[in-house]
């Protein structure tokens, strides 16, 4: 990934912005300039900036003493020279100081850059008048012998040709300033839009998968790429959404139990009442008619509670697809209604019986199955989450939630709700409930996990809460896993949020606190099952009461002009026997 | 130094075996037995729970050794063991997350300390390579790369910067023993020889001396797995002297 270098900082303010978005470099200019620092500033900023941004000291023909003091005192991890620093200067230099040094060419037409022989680490190409903000002729850059970095007017317009241009790190003072400091939002959008590059979420995501599939990621990339801005692709799948899946689903008041709560006002956005009963049939619908098109005749796909499956074996007889699902073992016993459910759909349901026999396993064998027959086969994943493009085109797929949601609470209210609520397991109804709202910045975003027993207990799946950073199922994100890197066994009383892992995206708003993950037990979230039954009518999916419980937590906490949206994510038919053992009845199904 | 191209002066016989399965002290016995009987290089697996390039016969060999209570740590102390009476070319192979959670820079560090001589991961892709690969020189590792049989799109841009060796996927899917592999494996391994001199070593599937044959007429290498963890599995601690009669056998079919 391109990295990048935000130039120039000599206000405490901007430190914040800084460690919340994490640059991979910032600069402080002790050259005359309007940012220039002093010595003591520089120390004084220095040390609160997050100990993973390197720090670089700019100077024009600088004092080597006040370099060496700089890096005695760890005010700077790199040394950029300016000037008309020559060959002679920099061995000088390098006698008292080992840093790592980037030296700066000034281009104009004609300027020499495959000769350039300074005796540095990096780089850095600005135009010809240095902080003028003022972009130079990118094409005139041909291959260089070391690793640069590019600079001169880069700014949010033109971010796209300069990160093209196929350079080490863009640098950006005056692009990412108003009125001649640092504006907070314009830092933010372009550090995340470097950052989001080729299926990256800031430090998460990426696609790591074993080489054999590899090929066939970067054609459903490219597929996904046009389609999604494909006019006829949007209308079938819009048709099937709205009148096959019952799409736009309803924005309900919950009147009593707004009543009752005594909080806020609650809503709630019932993609339970979608065909298949649950928001999974969003994200099917728009995988397996791009299989389609792909020229694909069979899907496969791995399930949890077995809504992700009913979802792709209803998707697979609609659209004529060969379909085989994978479900471990101790989900094909707790939800066996399910399985045959599907085998009802026609799809061909296999029981994994390797590792813990659960989701993850499930997703294991997926992938292993894939592997061995790519041609005719696509894999419908069925979360936010594994590697790029599935994360971002689930999400795309999920956020028909809260396009829909969005617009038709501005109808109803004529005002944004102060927060957002969705379970998480991998999390696609989150993403797809967060969405639209990320820009709204007023608007809270809260994930609710399925935190099991407790999360200072063994038996939770909550991720966030629990887990640390790795790489699993091709992407890097927040996993729960031992000292040594082995994946933990999870638990919730939830089959959809028994899942180790959580989708990248969800982890990087998680890392720039743009969203908030709690953590909900089987105790609360049973509770909240009963509670919306009972005050509402409605039975919803044990995941999604782990979203409901959360907001019955927090009602006391809003005042009544407060909205907030709960996704319903699911209905709860499948969970009525679980919960009635849980309860301590038996009931057979 | 390095001793990766200690394995590529003939053609290669590279194992792998699961560390830890059935224990430790049969994996050391193995690998010295396999050493004796002509192995060039062993490639020590260290074991994950969620193997997904695996068929059932190391997927088990996994749970096998993790339920025997391995962990990274011991299995440093293994290679530590190993490399007291041996200077057999030695690699790891393991899933990312192992080297990840351990730190990148710190794993490889204590492979070079221990005397590994590269990495085998399956997970990671060529895309997301450059996270070990900044690190390589610096420790001198190799990281080895992979091509797959879906891999012609991609084979010029692999092989330009493969070092050590490279892994050849004789077949779609997952490892284990195979009667048949994909077509045009010949093919692929000319568009690999066309960029680089890199050594190629096919694997997956590899299990009679027949098979051996005849691919080692047109790569450098052969490497044998799920074989091997068949044996291990049926014989137990009694395997090493089962496992150097099949490693001999395979070792003398290499042409």
């Amino acid at each position: 990934m391109t990295k990048v270098k935000i130039c120039g900082l000599f206000r405490e303010a901007d430190i914040a912005v800084i460690n919340r978005e994490k640059p991979d470099y910032v600069g402080f200019v002790f050259a005359k300039s309007s940012r220039q620092v002093d010595f003591a500033t520089a120390k004084k900023l220095a040390a609160q900036v997050d100990p993973g941004i390197l720090k670089v000291g700019v100077f024009v023909n600088g004092e080597h003493s006040l370099i060496k003091r700089l890096a005695d005192e760890h005010v700077i991890d790199l040394i950029q020279l300016h000037g008309g620093e020559d060959n002679d200067y920099i061995a000088i230099l390098k006698r008292s100081v080992h840093l790592p040094l980037i030296k700066a060419i000034k281009v104009q037409p004609g300027t020499d850059l495959r000769g350039l022989d300074y005796d540095v680490d990096y780089y850095l190409l600005d135009g010809p008048v240095p902080g003028s903000g003022e972009a130079f002729d990118w094409t005139m850059i041909s291959k260089l012998a070391k690793p640069y970095f590019l600079a001169g007017g880069i700014n949010c317009a033109n971010l796209e040709q300069a990160l093209a241009v196929g350079c080490y790190g863009i640098d950006v003072s005056s692009g990412v300033e108003t009125d001649k400091v640092k504006d907070e939002k314009k830092i933010a959008t372009l550090v995340r839009r470097v950052k989001m590059k080729k299926g990256r979420f800031g430090i998460h995501g990426g696609q790591y998968i074993p080489e054999t599939l590899m090929e066939e990621l970067h054609k459903i990339d490219a597929a996904y790429e046009h389609y999604k801005n494909d006019p006829e692709f949007n209308r079938e799948l819009k048709k099937l959404l709205d009148e096959y899946a019952g799409r736009p689903s309803l924005l309900y008041y919950a009147k009593k139990m707004t009543e009752d709560l005594k909080g806020p006002k609650i809503y709630l956005k019932r993609e339970d009442l979608n065909h298949t009963g649950s928001h999974k049939i969003n994200n099917v619908l728009g995988q397996v008619l791009l299989a389609k098109k792909m020229g694909k005749t069979r899907v496969i796909a791995e399930t949890g509670a077995g809504q992700h499956g009913v979802a792709t074996a209803t998707a697979a007889a609609l659209l004529d697809m060969e379909c085989e699902i994978y479900m471990g073992k101790e989900d094909t016993d707790r939800q066996i209604l399910n399985v045959y459910r599907m085998e009802l759909l026609g799809a061909k349901v296999i029981q994994v019986t390797s590792g813990t026999m659960t989701l993850k396993d499930a997703v294991n064998e997926t992938l292993r199955v894939w592997t061995g027959r790519i041609d005719d086969t696509f894999y419908v994943l069925g979360s936010v989450m594994g590697p790029h493009p599935y994360p971002a085109m689930v999400r795309d797929f999920q956020a028909v939630i809260s396009k829909e949601a969005r617009q038709q609470i501005l109808e109803a209210e004529n005002k944004l709700p102060s927060a957002v609520y969705a379970c998480v397991g991998g999390g696609s109804n989150a993403m797809g409930m967060f969405y639209n709202f990320i820009n709204d910045e007023n608007v809270k975003l809260v994930g609710c996990e399925a935190a099991g027993k407790g999360v200072d207990t063994p038996y939770t799946a909550a991720t966030i809460n629990t887990g640390s950073l790795g790489v699993f199922h091709g992407m890097k994100s927040y996993f729960c896993q031992d000292e040594y890197g082995q994946i933990a066994p999870v638990y919730s009383i939830s089959a959809g949020l028994d899942y180790p892992g959580i989708g990248p995206e969800h982890a990087y708003l998680n890392d720039i606190k743009r969203a908030s993950y709690l953590p909900v037990t089987d105790d609360e979230a049973v509770h909240a099952f009963e509670y919306i039954a009972k005050v509402e009518g409605i039975i919803c999916a044990i995941e999604s009461a782990h979203a409901v419980a959360q907001i019955i937590k927090d009602a006391p906490k809003y005042s009544p002009d407060d909205i907030i949206i709960c996704c319903l994510s699911g209905r709860g038919d499948k969970d009525v026997a679980a919960i009635a053992r849980y309860k301590g009845v038996e009931i057979y199904e | 130094m390095n001793r990766m191209k200690n394995a590529f002066t003939k053609k290669a016989f590279i194992a792998f075996i699961t560390a830890g399965d059935p224990d430790l002290e049969t994996t050391y016995q193995c690998i010295l037995e396999m050493e004796k009987a002509g192995a060039s290089l062993v490639e020590i697996g260290i074991p994950f729970s969620d193997p997904v390039a695996e068929g059932p016969v190391i997927q088990k060999a996994n749970i096998r050794a993790l339920n025997g209570g391995v962990n990274t740590a011991k299995v440093f102390e293994l290679v530590q063991r190993v490399r007291q009476v041996s200077d057999i070319p030695l690699c790891f192979m393991t899933y990312y997350n192992v080297v990840f959670h351990y730190g990148v820079e710190k794993f490889m560090a204590k492979c070079q300390d221990i005397g590994i001589d590269g990495l085998i991961l399956p997970d990671l892709s060529f895309e997301e390579s450059e996270e070990v690969n900044q690190f390589k020189k610096r420790y001198d590792l190799e990281l080895i790369s992979f091509v797959a049989p879906t891999s012609q799109n991609r084979v010029k841009m692999i092989a330009r910067q493969a070092e050590g060796f490279i892994y050849l996927v004789s077949s779609m899917g997952v490892t284990g023993t195979r009667s048949s592999f994909a077509g045009g494996l010949e093919e692929l391994v000319a568009l690999i020889k066309q960029e680089t001199d890199t050594p190629v070593a096919i694997g997956f599937g590899i299990n009679t001396p027949e098979q051996v044959k005849e691919l080692s007429q047109y790569c450098d290498g052969v490497i044998v797995g799920s074989a091997i963890i068949k044996i291990i599995e049926k014989y137990g601690q009694d395997a090493p002297k089962h496992v150097r009669e099949y490693v001999k056998e395979m070792v003398a079919a290499l042409g």
